[in-house]
């Protein structure tokens, strides 16, 4: 906030705690975080509602019915096996977002104590884990990902291990920059000399400051964990037909799309693009709330 | 500032010890795949086989020696160029990757250079002037190209281009079929302007644009926001405010402050460089584009997992050489980093 947008000065709002929703919409504007998170909640919803919603079986085949343009029967078309693609893309939320949900959490529950206990004792441990995650942060991902899946065994385990791992990185290397000015800090001196462990002083009193740059980080991991997912899924890697799925969905309708039948793709990606980019704004949402100490 | 060329020496040491050390770790990542995750011998003999032959199968890929014998041997065969025979194409990985390699590097340099020339001129303008049209432009459009997966992207180009404007040839390889082009650099726009034959050129171009543009939409918005976001801060410091008070013209002004940006936005670049080689491999798949990700995806589906780890070895040492080079250009620009870092 810059200087001369102070709000006005009172008691009240000096001593009261301001909640992170309050500061949010003040740095934000509120119709920008209204807008974005309703959306992103609707998505959410749709998700976790998907079988109790009046659609259309989203994995019943229907051969005399394939490739039939949207209508009011099938609002979205339906794809090359005749089944209706609204109601797949719907059911698809829960598979891309349980997994992608699911791998970010794994990477930042490894990811921050890493990254937490190499900021905070340095040294050799901190050198290593360093080089070793710049190495990873070079490696290609979807490739790598294809190898391992080729290697360990094409499972839906695998996947979300393997998006996890890239995810191990990205929290330790932000929490790691939250800790090391931490360490210097009269507070945590204090709890040195009052003799607390040093797993206690880095778990107590130093991670705490990370979490509110780590839940900010979590929306944006989440999209690109669902784009990696969705990318592995459309090379036909994890989750396969006919369980439904946006890359697979994208996959099935590629070689329909020079027939001029764009439906059967262009629905699903369109569905991933939008909760990518709502993914995104929510995450730049939160990330206004990290205070910056210098 | 004065030079020392014992300060270079030592810079340079240390970026290419880093890069020694670096690739030593990716070695070991793609030994541990290939040699603990996955079990080559099952795969090489089969699902019908007998005690015995297992056996000469542990023995004949050196499997019962110690594991830093086995880490040595890999070394060295990868030292001598050897990456392996693929167990579809039986021909030698490396050779391959030869006639691979170049497809690739094409198409990753066409989408670099579309992208920095669209990227980096409107960052510029939207870190100029933060409230015009053309920062939000570049807002919306660098969230767009990151939000977009890119072989969706491909799909709706060759729906609209191909399928229904016939602007475009269909999205088969790189050439048209019938065309002959004698390989030079393997770069078929470039060796076809060799050669002279303009037709051929055209067919490759027409080939090439459509993947190249997918490309260069989807990887430049890293580049489009560390240009407009620099530039946003060096408008603000203090010899920019200097300059302006000084009554100075705005070209001039702009000169100054474009000097600042040759660091971070040539890092960037050079990562996102980096980063195409293997990122262009759902593109490839779109278009069949015969290139290196190709290879590795029809591998897969092949499960002969040689080649794909050959091509993993590959992009991340590019990668990590491209990083390494960049560190060292920005050296070059900037006296600053060699004697700090």
């Amino acid at each position: 906030m810059v200087a001369n947008q102070l709000p006005e000065f009172s008691e009240a709002r000096l001593f009261t705690r301001r909640s992170l929703y309050s500061r949010m919409v003040e740095a934000n504007g509120a119709w920008r975080v209204h807008l974005n998170l309703a959306l992103l909640l609707a998505i959410l919803v749709l998700g976790v509602l998907a079988p109790l919603l009046p659609l259309q079986d989203p994995v019943k085949p229907d051969p005399l019915g394939s490739l039939r343009p949207p209508s009011s029967e099938h609002l979205f078309g339906t794809d090359t096996h005749g089944m209706d693609v609204f109601a797949r893309v719907i059911h698809a939320i829960r598979a891309d977002f349980a997994l992608a949900l699911s791998s970010v959490v794994i990477g930042a529950l490894i990811g921050a104590p890493l990254g937490a206990l190499s900021g905070y004792l340095g040294g050799w441990f901190d050198n290593f884990t360093t080089r070793v995650t710049e190495v990873f942060q070079g490696f290609p991902q979807i490739l790598f990902a294809m190898a391992i899946l080729a290697a360990a065994g094409n499972t839906l385990l695998n996947v979300v291990l393997v998006v996890a791992f890239y995810n191990i990185p990205v929290y330790s290397k932000m929490v790691r920059s939250v800790v090391v000015p931490l360490r210097e800090v009269e507070y945590v001196q204090a709890a040195k000399v009052a003799s607390v462990p040093t797993l206690g002083i880095v778990f107590r009193y130093i991670l705490p400051n990370a979490l509110v740059p780590v839940f900010s980080q979590l929306p944006l991991s989440c999209a690109y964990a669902v784009q990696m997912i969705v990318g592995l899924s459309f090379l036909g890697l994890g989750v396969t037909i006919p369980t439904p799925e946006w890359g697979s969905m994208i996959q099935l309708g590629a070689n329909q799309m020079i027939f001029g039948h764009w439906w059967p793709s262009v629905f699903p990606g369109l569905a991933l693009f939008l909760s990518v980019w709502l993914l995104g704004n929510v995450s730049d949402l939160l990330k206004s709330l990290v205070v910056r100490r210098s | 500032m004065l030079e020392s060329s014992r300060q270079w020496c030592l810079f340079l040491l240390k970026r290419l010890g880093f890069l020694c050390i670096s690739l030593i770790g990716v070695s070991l990542v793609t030994f541990v795949v290939t040699h603990q995750i996955g079990d080559p011998v099952y795969l090489l003999v089969g699902p019908k086989h007998t005690q015995e032959m297992l056996d000469n199968m542990v023995r004949e890929l050196g499997l019962d020696q110690p594991l830093y014998a086995q880490y040595c041997r890999y070394i060295s065969r990868l030292a001598q160029g050897d990456l392996g025979v693929s167990r579809y194409t039986f021909n030698p990985v490396l050779s391959d990757i030869r006639l691979r390699l170049p497809a690739t590097l094409e198409l990753s340099t066409c989408a670099l250079l579309l992208g920095v020339l669209w990227a980096v001129p409107l960052g510029l303008i939207a870190g100029r002037h933060k409230k015009s049209w053309a920062a939000k432009f570049a807002d919306l459009s660098a969230r767009a190209g990151a939000s977009m997966p890119a072989f969706w992207l491909g799909l709706l180009f060759i729906f609209v281009f191909y399928a229904e404007l016939h602007w475009l040839p269909a999205p088969l390889g790189r050439i048209g079929r019938g065309f002959e082009v004698s390989s030079v650099t393997g770069w078929y726009t470039i060796d076809s302007l060799l050669a002279g034959n303009w037709r051929a050129f055209g067919s490759s171009l027409r080939h090439l644009v459509l993947p190249a543009l997918t490309l260069a939409f989807t990887t430049s918005p890293s580049i489009l926001l560390i240009t407009r976001n620099t530039m946003a801060e060096v408008m603000k410091s203090d010899y920019i405010r200097t300059a302006k008070s000084f009554g100075m013209p705005p070209q001039t002004i702009s000169r100054y402050a474009v000097r600042n940006l040759l660091v971070p936005v040539s890092t960037m670049i050079a990562m996102t460089y980096g980063y195409l080689l293997s990122g262009t491999v759902l593109v490839e798949v779109v278009f069949t584009w015969p290139g290196l990700g190709l290879y590795a995806v029809e591998a897969m589906n092949h499960s002969d997992y040689e080649p794909i780890m050959a091509v993993v070895l590959l992009s991340a040492g590019f990668y990590l050489l491209v990083y390494v080079l960049s560190d060292i250009l920005s050296a070059i620009i900037d006296p600053r980093i060699r004697v700090g870092g």
